[in-house]
């Protein structure tokens, strides 16, 4: 490959597989981290999946696209449905290509004494921790540093799936419009897993939360601030 | 198998429970009443017999076939009917080719029960020739997506395309008039189906408290309920078949319930699946005559395409109900098969200056023969003239189509008239606009801008009812 652009240009662009994004013999010394949909081949990092290229300080890139497959990585987290309990994993259902593992021992002050009792088809909030291509992920309940952090069980409310795009959207700061026009007139809680699921909870609005946030997949910000507008008054 | 697992779709605790609770208290998860059914939406393929059906997310492809083949020794004269399912892959993961799943299965009997058992579709019809040559009718059943409640829509895409399928015509010849011809659409115009009625399936999804009851559950409620019912009716309050497949026992009283909503619901898609047919006939008719090269401009009026498009076939059809007496009656031209006869044709009308134009004409009437003769490679002008003389006597009817089928009897009389008169006689679609090509200097007087065809009193498209 002859062309090799600087990175700086092909941040936050499209980007397509097969394109040099880093050429790593003039950096030196660095540590860069990678994440999906990036690749290192011997002195070049080039791309393996199309979406937008992005770069966060101070030395991670990924990149980023939105489909209805997720495709894990790790530090992500997700929403996954319980399928089944082993000795040592439960078997957990994050929408990827495998099925993932949960280590019975992966939360707070878990020991064997007092491993928790998961139903089939609950809804937890974990963290990947490992995401290797061909192996099945791993996942935990807790943080980088051994905390609960509000990984776990969620008990009540209703899920819905998105696209990934959508649930970054969602997770972004500032608010994205959605989220801020429905919470200045409703109050709602929810969880948003990066692969996709959605859990909102609300005493009483949670059918009027979830499809405006449905409805606002491919809605720019002001089509959404107008069609949550136009919800709320039907409502009244 | 590990990504079969890995695919397939689940239902958490939690929305289990959240449908339910907001199910006793009315609430549906996309917002609709629990007696409301989702967005319905029927389109046509090219094909006559291709149907889309789109309910919701759920989405069903209807083709509709014929064969000829010989009949069931214990009925000699009446045609079949079978019906096919596909349960793609692509609509859901649980879906796996090969055979048919338990539910599969039970989709196509209620299909093929409500249309059989009702006698929806007349078998008498699709007989050629007694205990020889029936007409065999295919219904194959593509489900592309499944959001939900595949039976209501399965049944609306066999009903629609049912409706807009035509068979070719057959007609006895040689000798003993044991040999059974099966003219092409070129030809002559193929038939639609008789049908009787219209069955339409309404399904009912019971859940675990009481007296909780929706009408089309979709997928995620499909997964949560205990129970379900289909009852199949027609729009005359006539119940035509009723599936409860297992599950929670429910009271008499509740079923009689379903069975008034469904009665409701079955006269509101009846009349959706209705002017979905009929504004496709309209649009086929349309085409057919957008097909015609001839469009003559000689009196400077609008041209022929642009006056087709603004009425609607209705009122085609009643203009030209109104202004024609008698006039040799040939139908709309399916030009293909009879280039020789466009030519002969359009040089014919060029001659006649606005002889076929009638004010605010919707059909061009050029003189000439019609397309659907058998004599359709090219007639010669001298011979034309003595038929067409003969003709105007003969033939006063232009008879117009109905799916019901009185083409039936319309169709015998080509048969009667003397051989050497063009059988031009050939029975119309619906709402379609005749395109008479007259092309002889003779009928140029009669053909005065007050066209006088005698026609049949149009009757209302699509009745099948």
């Amino acid at each position: 490959m002859e062309a090799k652009p600087s990175t700086a240009n092909l941040v936050d662009k499209i980007v397509v597989p097969g394109d040099v994004v880093l050429d790593l013999s003039s950096m030196t010394n660095q540590t860069i981290k990678l994440g999906g949909g990036l690749r290192q081949e011997c002195d070049s990092v080039s791309v393996i999946k199309a979406g937008k290229l992005r770069f966060s300080k101070p030395n991670k890139y990924w990149v980023e696209s939105s489909q209805k497959r997720y495709v894990p990585c790790v530090e992500d987290t997700v929403l996954g449905i319980v399928v089944d309990c082993k000795a040592d994993n439960f078997f957990v259902d994050i929408r990827g290509p495998t099925i993932a593992f949960l280590p019975v021992l992966a939360f707070e002050g878990g020991t064997r004494r007092n491993i928790p009792k998961f139903e089939i088809g609950s809804l937890l909030y974990v963290r990947v921790v490992k995401a290797n291509p061909g192996m099945n992920p791993e996942l935990s309940c807790t943080d980088a540093s051994g905390k609960a952090a509000e990984f776990g069980l969620l008990k009540d409310g209703y899920m819905f799936e998105t696209s990934t795009g959508l649930s970054r959207m969602l997770l972004s700061s500032p608010t994205c419009p959605v989220l801020e026009e429905l919470g200045k007139q409703l109050s709602f809680e929810i969880a948003v897993g990066l692969n996709g699921r959605v859990n909102a909870e609300s005493p009483s609005t949670v059918v009027l939360v979830s499809n405006a946030i449905m409805n606002s997949e491919s809605l720019s910000a002001v089509q959404q601030k107008i069609m949550v507008d136009k919800l709320l008054q039907r409502i009244k | 198998m590990d990504t079969r697992l890995a695919n397939t779709w689940r239902l958490t605790v939690n929305e289990k429970r959240f449908i339910e609770t907001a199910l006793s208290s009315g609430i549906r998860i996309d917002g609709r009443n629990p007696f409301e059914y989702r967005k319905l939406s029927i389109k046509f393929g090219r094909e006559d017999g291709s149907s889309e059906v789109q309910l919701g997310q759920t989405h069903i492809m209807g083709f509709v076939t014929g064969q000829l083949v010989q009949p069931y020794r214990d009925r000699p004269n009446e045609g079949t009917l079978s019906i096919f399912t596909e349960f793609s892959p692509m609509a859901d993961p649980s879906f796996e080719t090969g055979r048919p799943s338990e539910s599969a299965v039970e989709l196509g009997r209620i299909v093929d029960r409500g249309l059989r058992e009702s006698r929806a579709v007349d078998t008498e019809s699709l007989c050629v020739l007694a205990g020889k040559l029936v007409w065999a009718i295919r219904i194959d059943l593509h489900i592309l997506d499944n959001g939900g409640n595949l039976v209501d829509a399965a049944n609306i895409a066999a009903l629609a395309s049912l409706l807009t399928f035509r068979r070719p015509e057959c007609s006895l010849g040689g000798e003993d008039d044991l040999e059974v011809i099966v003219h092409p659409p070129e030809e002559r115009e193929p038939l639609p189906l008789i049908i009787h009625h219209l069955p339409i399936a309404v399904t009912f999804g019971f859940f675990s408290s009481e007296s909780l009851l929706v009408i089309d559950p979709t997928h995620h409620e499909e997964a949560v309920m205990v129970g379900k019912m289909t009852a199949t009716l027609n729009a005359n309050g006539d119940v035509c078949a009723i599936q409860k497949p297992g599950g929670e026992g429910v009271l008499q009283s509740v079923i009689m319930q379903c069975l008034r909503l469904a009665s409701r619901m079955a006269s509101d898609i009846t009349k959706k699946i209705k002017d979905a047919v009929e504004t496709y006939n309209t649009e086929r008719a349309l085409r057919k005559i957008k097909r015609h090269p001839t469009s003559i401009t000689l009196d400077g009026s609008v041209n022929l395409k642009e006056k087709l498009n603004e009425p609607s076939g209705h009122n085609v059809v009643n203009e030209l109900s109104r202004k024609h007496l008698e006039k040799p009656r040939l139908a709309s031209a399916e030009n293909a098969s009879s280039p020789g006869n466009n030519g002969e044709g359009e040089s014919k009308s060029s001659n006649f200056g606005r002889s076929s134009r009638r004010d605010g004409a919707t059909s061009n009437f050029v003189g000439g023969a019609a397309s659907w003769d058998p004599y359709s490679r090219g007639v010669d002008s001298d011979f034309l003239k003595a038929s067409l003389a003969s003709r105007g006597t003969l033939t006063p009817k232009k008879k117009q189509q109905d799916p019901t089928g009185e083409r039936k009897p319309n169709e015998s009389k080509p048969e009667e008239s003397p051989g050497d008169v063009i059988p031009t006689t050939s029975a119309m679609d619906v709402s379609e606009t005749g395109v008479h090509k007259g092309g002889e200097k003779t009928l140029k007087d009669a053909v005065k801008p007050k066209h006088k065809r005698k026609k049949k009193a149009f009757s209302s498209t699509a009745d099948a009812s």
